[in-house]
């Protein structure tokens, strides 16, 4: 039962990850980022007490809300951008998708050997999403998609690191670095709105 | 009481402070210049570890502070790290017109610094990483000021930054593991190569410069001369710390070749950028990138390349801050900085070209300039290295001399322009005057640089 659940939350990872890569819609991307730490936290909490792992979701969470709450604030509606992508392009990236998810999967077998506290599950989810934040931060030139891949990328790396050290300061920095990080994105989604200083 | 208290925390809340004056300019600028002075005169003379007995308490000032179970130290020996990074931060709010530079580089270069404080006093060292990508954060919006989109420079350095620390944090995990498993040499093998990994990201060695040039390119020079000269100044810092305080480096690992190869080939990709740049921020991402090779190679010689690296800081820092400077007043005359926009300057501006001829030829290496004496210096000690490092390095210093001389005829060349815009205010002007004398006056008697720089080693070595 435990380890459906464990796949389970891989998919939830790869369909989230992917999901970002494929939506253009700011909604469906903070909403899918927020979902993603969803299944960070499951794959944390096997390491982990369920008490520290929240940690994750919460600062997650709270990145995901700061970047939401920034587009809300945008001051015109050059914030919405276009919901539609075309198909070649839904294509390009959701195959690209599918070919990472493949890589990685092949590659679970050399990381658990790195990785020896680390369930399958653990390190697939945690690979999955190291590897479509890179493609994320590949593809993309928007602030906004950097960020988020940024965050994808060090969420997964997380996973794979809450096999390793369980140490609370390192935690609570990786917890504030998530914050950050969205601030810093907020902050730049608004920086050409902002009044100019000199 | 604590060192780190004073050097980091305390930074920290005044920065904090200081961006509730925001509109304050000029009293930012000096509050600024004045708190950095007097951390770093602080830094210079306060007793670490010694009671002082006053009428109605006592006091010690303790060198470590606590925090999670995890240590920060700034003992005795790491003083002269805060002072020149404290008087690195003077330098650069004093040469800081506000007329012309967004203003948050006072809180942000302050809370920087001790940022950098933070990475390099903490224990076990590796945690520092996070630090850096904390500091990435803070340069990341310092780069970006309000009313300017954000360039994709700005964020492919938050990309390598982030990951560099992953990296770093990974690899310090798997040197954990050695001290268990001694002589395992695949793992000592594995663990080195994404440490290497994770510091080319920090140092952004190749291949992962671009973002220099990017930023350079489309950035405002005097943000960037700041970010370029305080960010990898404390990257090679926590590095010098890394190599010389993990004890998992055993002296059987050779890293002097990696750190030969890497800084040879930055010298080659500096020089190369010079020759084929036409824009003045390139030539800046020019030298500065040959400026990382050149501590990379000062670095590989250990010990006694030591002094060298503490000297090129010195000279970097007055050479780079002139020509960001410089730059930062010339963009109000001149459309771009690029070599057709920027023809004629020298013959509108002189004051203001001179300072970046000579901060720009400083880092090049010219003979006369503060540049020469180290980097000939720094030469001879490679000599008994293979030819092609010697060989590279020779063409990096050629390369940017070539590049040097282009900006010089562009510079000067008669561009039929007339009519004479006032740039700088005379405070500025004669500042910028006076660090291209000191520049020179240090090219002729290099020993006063020398002589800093190994005092700096003799007691950094102590750690």
């Amino acid at each position: 039962m435990a380890g459906l659940f464990q796949t389970f939350s891989v998919a939830v990872l790869f369909l989230c990850a992917a999901g970002i890569l494929l939506v253009k819609n700011w909604r469906w991307m903070t909403g899918l980022l927020a979902l993603q730490y969803i299944g960070v936290l499951s794959l944390v909490s096997i390491s982990w007490p369920v008490e520290i792992a929240v940690v994750k979701l919460v600062a997650g969470w709270m990145a995901a809300a700061v970047l939401f709450l920034t587009y809300v604030n945008i001051p015109d509606s050059a914030a919405e951008t276009q919901n539609d992508l075309s198909f070649p392009e839904i294509f390009f990236r959701g195959f690209t998708a599918l070919l990472i998810g493949l890589s990685m999967y092949s590659l679970v077998p050399v990381a658990l050997r790195w990785f020896l506290g680390a369930t399958h599950q653990q390190t697939l989810g945690g690979l999955l999403l190291l590897g479509l934040g890179l493609l994320q931060l590949g593809l993309s030139r928007e602030a906004i998609r950097i960020v988020i891949g940024v965050l994808t990328v060090i969420s997964g790396f997380e996973i794979l690191y809450a096999t390793l050290e369980a140490s609370v300061l390192m935690t609570g920095l990786l917890a504030i670095l998530n914050i950050g990080i969205a601030f810093v994105g907020a902050y730049l989604l608004l920086a050409s709105y902002l009044e100019e200083t000199s | 009481m604590s060192t780190p208290l004073l050097w980091i925390l305390l930074p920290l809340l005044i920065s904090g402070i200081f961006l509730f004056i925001m509109n304050q300019q000029r009293i930012l600028k000096w509050a600024g210049t004045i708190i950095s002075l007097s951390l770093a005169v602080l830094a210079a003379a306060l007793p670490i570890n010694q009671v002082f007995n006053y009428p109605f308490w006592e006091l010690r000032v303790s060198d470590e502070l606590l925090v999670f179970g995890r240590r920060f130290v700034l003992s005795e020996v790491d003083r002269p790290i805060v002072v020149l990074l404290f008087l690195l931060c003077t330098f650069w709010f004093i040469i800081l017109d506000p007329e012309t530079v967004p203003i948050q580089v006072i809180p942000l270069g302050l809370a920087g610094t001790a940022l950098i404080l933070t990475a390099y006093a903490v224990e076990p060292i590796f945690y520092g990483a996070l630090f850096f990508a904390f500091l990435a954060l803070i340069y990341v919006v310092l780069l970006s000021p309000p009313g300017q989109e954000p360039t994709q420079g700005v964020l492919r350095f938050l990309v390598f930054q982030i990951l560099g620390m992953l990296f770093i944090l990974f690899a310090a995990w798997l040197a954990s593991w050695i001290d268990l498993n001694s002589g395992d040499q695949l793992l000592l093998t594995r663990s080195l190569v994404i440490l290497a990994l994770g510091f080319s990201f920090l140092l952004s060695i190749f291949p992962f410069i671009s973002w220099i040039p990017m930023v350079t390119e489309k950035n405002h020079p005097f943000l960037t001369g700041f970010v370029l000269n305080t960010y990898l100044l404390g990257v090679f810092l926590f590095s010098l710390r890394f190599i010389t305080e993990a004890g998992w480096f055993g002296n059987n690992i050779n890293i002097q070749q990696p750190l030969q190869i890497a800084g040879a080939m930055m010298l080659g990709f500096g020089g190369s950028l010079a020759i084929i740049s036409k824009h003045l921020g390139r030539m800046m991402a020019a030298v500065v990138i040959s400026e990382i090779g050149r501590s990379l190679l000062a670095i590989s010689l250990f010990s006694s390349g030591f002094p060298f690296f503490f000297a090129l800081v010195v000279v970097q820092a007055l050479a780079l801050g002139v020509l960001s400077l410089s730059l930062s007043h010339l963009r109000q005359g001149v459309r771009s900085f690029s070599y057709d926009s920027a023809a004629g300057a020298a013959r509108q501006w002189p004051i203001i070209s001179s300072g970046i001829l000579v901060g720009y030829f400083t880092l090049a290496g010219l003979p006369l300039f503060a540049g020469f004496p180290l980097y000939w210096a720094l030469g001879c000690s490679l000599r008994l290295f293979p030819l092609w490092i010697n060989g590279l390095y020779f063409f990096g210093a050629l390369g940017l001399i070539v590049g040097g001389v282009r900006i010089l005829a562009a510079l000067t060349r008669n561009s039929g322009e007339e009519k004479v815009l006032i740039i700088g205010s005379p405070f500025y002007r004669s500042l910028i005057l006076a660090v291209n004398i000191s520049l020179v006056l240090l090219g002729f008697f290099p020993q006063i640089v020398m002589w800093a720089a190994q005092s700096i080693t003799i007691i950094f070595m102590g750690s």
